[in-house]
């Protein structure tokens, strides 16, 4: 429907450029694009401290409540549901990008690794788990298995 | 269908790709390098205003802008490290970045009464109805 494009007064010359813009500053949206591509949620980042282990992963709009982790077997689990039911019908959408509904995530912990003595902390929608390494061996890496 | 919604800068969905896109920060003699993310938001209607949602994890009050300039809402959030310095990554999904994303305002959004809450990574902005967002009659006039 372009009959009022050519000529119109609106300034949207202006905004074309501006949107021209945010297409440029546009980057990866997080959350829950890996579901989109079949990966598994949540994405997790891993890092190594002098006698730790960092676990990272992005759970916005989780609360300590919504999420649960357990370890059993040497396999950590991960699981929680985040639910937005205060909209209404899903007719009052005008846009719906934020995914919703509940996921599990399971990792397995090498046994450098003492899971007798794992902390879990969630702030502002990040949840960081330490992994304090086992006192004899200071390993450099943890194998990731997705499960 | 006229009336002017609450809509993005861009009518097009999130960037899916997985490409990153970098920005240098325009204060300090060497530009830093960090990545801004488009959030993820969600747009609903209430019977008083509409309600805008983005996951922003990791951005806290103190890291959070949003202003409302000109018919503009803006929100820009920046995100700490989420491991300590001298931490060495060992496996990595998802990359650590900034949040911004801007809206273009309809008229019938009392600009005045905006009001923002941030809780658990998610920032939720209410934008009340006008109260003259009413349907006015235009007089048309014959040359």
């Amino acid at each position: 429907m372009a009959v009022f494009r050519w000529g119109h007064s609106w300034g949207h010359s202006i905004g074309d450029l501006e949107r021209e813009v945010d297409r440029l500053l546009r980057g990866v949206t997080a959350s829950f694009q890996g579901l989109r591509f079949g990966r598994q949620y949540p994405a997790i980042n891993l890092y190594e401290l002098d006698d730790e282990y960092l676990l990272t992963a992005e759970l916005p709009g989780m609360s300590p409540e919504d999420l649960e982790v357990k370890i059993a077997g040497g396999v950590l689990t991960v699981s929680g549901s985040r639910q937005d039911d205060d909209h209404g019908s899903e007719h009052n959408f005008r846009r719906q990008e934020r995914a919703h509904g509940s996921w599990q995530r399971s990792l397995s912990l090498p046994d450098r690794v003492r899971d007798d003595n794992l902390s879990a902390e969630l702030t502002d929608g990040i949840l960081r788990i330490r992994l304090p390494k086992a006192v004899e061996e200071k390993p450099r890496q943890i194998p990731v298995t997705s499960g | 269908m006229t009336n002017e919604l609450t809509r993005p800068q861009s009518d097009q969905p999130p960037d899916q790709s997985e490409h990153t896109s970098i920005y240098a920060t325009p204060s300090g003699p060497s530009p830093v390098e960090r990545h801004v993310f488009t959030p993820p938001i969600d747009i609903f209607e209430t019977p008083t205003g509409l309600v805008l949602r983005a996951d922003l994890p990791g951005v806290s009050l103190d890291t959070l802008e949003l202003q409302v300039q000109n018919n503009r809402l803006t929100l820009f959030g920046r995100v700490a490290p989420a491991a300590p310095d001298g931490s060495r990554l060992l496996h990595q999904e998802y990359h650590e970045g900034d949040y911004l994303r801007s809206f273009i305002l309809s008229d019938n959004v009392d600009h005045e009464s905006i009001t923002a809450k941030l809780t658990n990574g998610v920032l939720e902005v209410f934008l009340p109805h006008a109260p003259e967002a009413e349907a006015r009659r235009i007089q048309v006039s014959g040359s």
